[in-house]
């Protein structure tokens, strides 16, 4: 799978509701351990109602400067949310489709880029 | 049509902690500069491959993921003609593309770090091609300037 297919498909929940597109994808590297780094597992899925497009990762953290680029970015990835793999019935290149009683997290890093 | 809010009227819980390094893939992975164990540019990162875990069957796109299906996981980073793509939409054939294994990285930072020379990489023909066919055969272009 070529994540670059995934990145702005739009995600439906079970009902076919479309909640938004898929804005990112998050790794966590934590599985299998190789001679230099652990296996990147797929974590879940950012999914942005309004704009699936990134710039810099504003939306995801707490900085407020330089304003109002911050303030701008934040309002455009309003009602963003991060769904688990777990939560996820069907990734398809067309549509993604997430399980009934889904978990919707929220889309925050903290200042380091971490959860 | 008005876009419904998730599940849940108030704030957003936040993930549930993990012990790795997290990773946002347009934030901290695509367009990164790729680097070599010598500290050379080697690429950029233009696009991820995900597959399932060793020894797990991969599961197609478009199909019900059964409950339990352990999670896909990055296995190379790709590159290749992505110029015209990015300009008019699509993606080049998944043949076009090369991969650096991600067995191959050593580092996440603000760039890419490879733990592998970038000299047996098929990520860089072309500068390498360049190197030897054109820079090589201009009067002292085989000369080391540093």
């Amino acid at each position: 799978m070529i994540l670059g297919d995934l990145l702005g498909t739009p995600v439906h929940d079970d009902d076919g509701v479309r909640l938004g597109r898929v804005a990112d994808a998050r790794f966590v590297v934590d599985g299998a351990p190789h001679r230099l780094m652990a296996d990147a597992r797929l974590l879940g899925l950012v999914v942005s109602p309004h704009s699936w497009s990134s710039f810099m990762g504003y939306e995801r953290n707490s900085l407020t400067q330089p304003w109002p680029l911050p303030q701008l970015l934040r309002w455009r990835h309003r009602g963003s949310f991060f769904v688990m793999w777990e939560d996820i019935a069907v990734l398809g290149d067309r549509s993604v489709r997430l399980r009934p009683g889904y978990t919707a997290y929220s889309p925050a890093l903290d200042r380091k880029g971490q959860e | 049509m008005k876009t419904p809010r998730p599940l849940g009227p108030g704030p957003l819980a936040p993930v549930p902690p993990v012990a790795g390094q997290t990773l946002d893939a347009q934030l901290h992975l695509l367009d990164r500069q790729v680097l070599d164990s010598d500290g050379v540019p080697v690429t950029t990162v233009d696009d991820l491959e995900l597959g399932a875990p060793e020894g797990e069957p991969e599961t197609p796109m478009g199909t019900v993921i059964p409950p339990g299906t352990p999670a896909p996981v990055l296995t190379a980073l790709l590159t290749g003609p992505v110029l015209g793509t990015r300009i008019f939409g699509g993606r080049p054939p998944s043949s076009r593309l090369i991969r650096v294994p991600w067995t191959d990285v050593a580092d996440v930072g603000v760039v890419v770090r490879l733990g592998v020379s970038g000299q047996g990489l098929d990520a860089d023909w072309v500068e390498r091609w360049i190197r030897d066919k054109i820079i090589a055969r201009i009067p002292g272009g085989r000369r080391d300037p540093r």
